[in-house]
């Protein structure tokens, strides 16, 4: 059973392929389309998918070794996203399955990312936990079954990613930083600078206060965490503040990031009593929440599951294997079905 | 026009800033980072009934939230955007003339396509955690 899946909910345009649920193929426009055709490829919109989406899935076809005819069902991103992005892999998806007389098979882009854990040969078992963190996105989602899940914790403003981003900004380094980040945290001290951890109820996540506390004790130069006009430091003390603490601010800050996301981690375990726990999305490949998840489940006893980057981070594989499960599911739609900007599932 | 608000007052506000607008469909929110815009959209959303989580669109540019009266309200982020052109590739010129109301955060980066009738909402933090808020059509 071969199945062809479209990713076009953001910044990128991807295509995979897999065979009774096993990923053959797995291209993304920003990487290997660029590096293969060359020229000007735009950070954004639905002028970059059109552009990218045949060569894309051609790609992943032709890696997989497989022709269009051999497909037996065709998934795609339906939700959430930027609505022109995700129309152009709609379009395309409906279009190829109408001409291939072959199943659609529409895939919530949140879901997709909690079952890219299903990948690897070594995956949770059910039901697990999973924290879904990136540059849009902090969730803690319960996974029942591959067709059963509920968000059970989010955020209620930043996600984690921008929380990194923004700080980043702060600090002046360059967007997105929050890999930057990261690189400098290795070198510093994480006790140095204490940053509060906003006291939101539930599993729910909050980071702007982080942010403003951090813009604030920049802006003050170390001096505190408060707005006040008489603690306002000058252009050159700032300056002379970040360059000195480069590193301690960094490690600093990324602490707390992570600490706000474990301890709600923490709670999700013990309301549920659930203890094996993934985690998906780009901010994943941050080392310090990898390495903080790992030593905080060996702690508490947990299992831990971190999928390769490559599935962390916006791709088609994901949709690829949400599509299989649908697909065994018999949960096909008509060509009736659009697109959503919404992030809401029910 | 312009208020003072603390946190607790934040509801009042938002209510005070729809009787402003009347029947202008976009509010252009401008203030630094951190000066509390998401939180502002999250209780001018709230105002209108919306239950949906509003999260901030920086990275996914554009939400989409159901409301009770107006069927649905936007919340933009043009935070990430260089300039008109990749506005109107992202789709934001379609929300601003779709006749929802859009709340729209970092405007400057994109002053070109607004529609003249667009409320303009400026923020600044004050001491101890306070707002000023100061509203003008331009």
């Amino acid at each position: 059973m071969y199945l062809l899946a479209i990713e076009s909910s953001c910044d990128e345009t991807a295509a995979a392929v897999c065979a009774d649920g096993k990923i053959l193929s797995n291209f993304i426009a920003t990487q290997k389309v660029h590096e293969m055709y060359g020229g000007v490829v735009p950070e954004l919109a639905s002028r970059a998918h059109m552009q990218h989406i045949v060569p894309v899935v051609h790609q992943a076809l032709e890696k997989a070794g497989c022709t269009p005819t051999q497909l037996d069902a065709v998934a795609f991103t339906q939700a959430p996203g930027l609505i022109g992005s995700l129309l152009v892999g709609a379009q395309f998806a409906k279009s190829l399955a109408l001409s291939l007389n072959i199943p659609l098979i529409p895939v919530h882009h949140m879901q997709a990312h909690v079952l890219a854990n299903l990948i690897p040969e070594e995956r949770p078992s059910f039901p697990f936990l999973c924290l879904t963190v990136s540059g849009g996105h902090t969730q803690i989602v319960r996974c029942n079954s591959p067709l059963d899940m509920q968000v059970i914790g989010e955020t209620i403003d930043d996600a984690a990613g921008e929380a990194f981003d923004k700080s980043a900004k702060l600090l002046g380094l360059p967007y997105p930083g929050g890999p930057l980040v990261d690189k400098y945290a290795r070198e510093g001290n994480p006790e140095r600078f204490s940053f509060p951890e906003p006291r939101i109820p539930g599993l729910n996540f909050s980071f702007s206060g982080l942010k403003t506390s951090i813009l604030y004790f920049l802006r003050n130069a170390g001096t505190s965490l408060l707005y006040k006009e008489e603690f306002k430091a000058t252009d050159e003390e700032r300056t002379a503040f970040i360059q000195n603490n480069l590193a301690d601010l960094c490690a600093s800050i990324q602490h707390r990031i992570i600490s706000i996301l474990l301890n709600k981690m923490k709670k999700a375990v013990e309301e549920t009593g659930i203890r094996e726990v993934c985690i998906a999305g780009g901010v994943s490949a941050n080392s310090g929440l990898r390495q903080a998840l790992k030593e905080t489940g060996d702690k508490l006893g947990w299992k831990t599951y971190i999928p390769p980057f490559e599935y962390c981070t916006d791709n088609a594989a994901m949709i690829a294997i949400t599509g299989y499960y649908k697909y065994q599911a018999g949960q096909f739609a008509d060509l009736s079905v659009a697109a959503s900007a919404r992030a809401e599932w029910e | 026009m312009e208020k003072v608000f603390s946190l607790e007052q934040l509801p009042e506000t938002a209510q005070w800033v729809w009787e402003q607008a009347g029947d202008i469909k976009v509010l252009a929110l401008h203030g630094e980072m951190g000066a509390g815009k998401t939180t502002l959209v999250h209780a001018l959303c709230r105002s209108k009934g919306v239950t949906d989580v509003t999260g901030s669109p920086t990275f996914s540019l554009i939400n989409e939230y159901a409301a009770p009266g107006s069927g649905r309200i936007y919340h933009l982020d043009l935070y990430r955007l260089r300039d008109e052109e990749e506005a109107i590739y992202a789709g934001v010129e379609d929300c601003l003339y779709s006749g929802y109301p859009c709340l729209v955060e970092w405007p400057e980066k994109a002053p070109g396509i607004f529609p003249p009738e667009t409320l303009h909402l400026y923020l600044e933090p004050l001491n101890e955690g306070s707002r000023r808020l100061r509203i003008g059509r331009n």
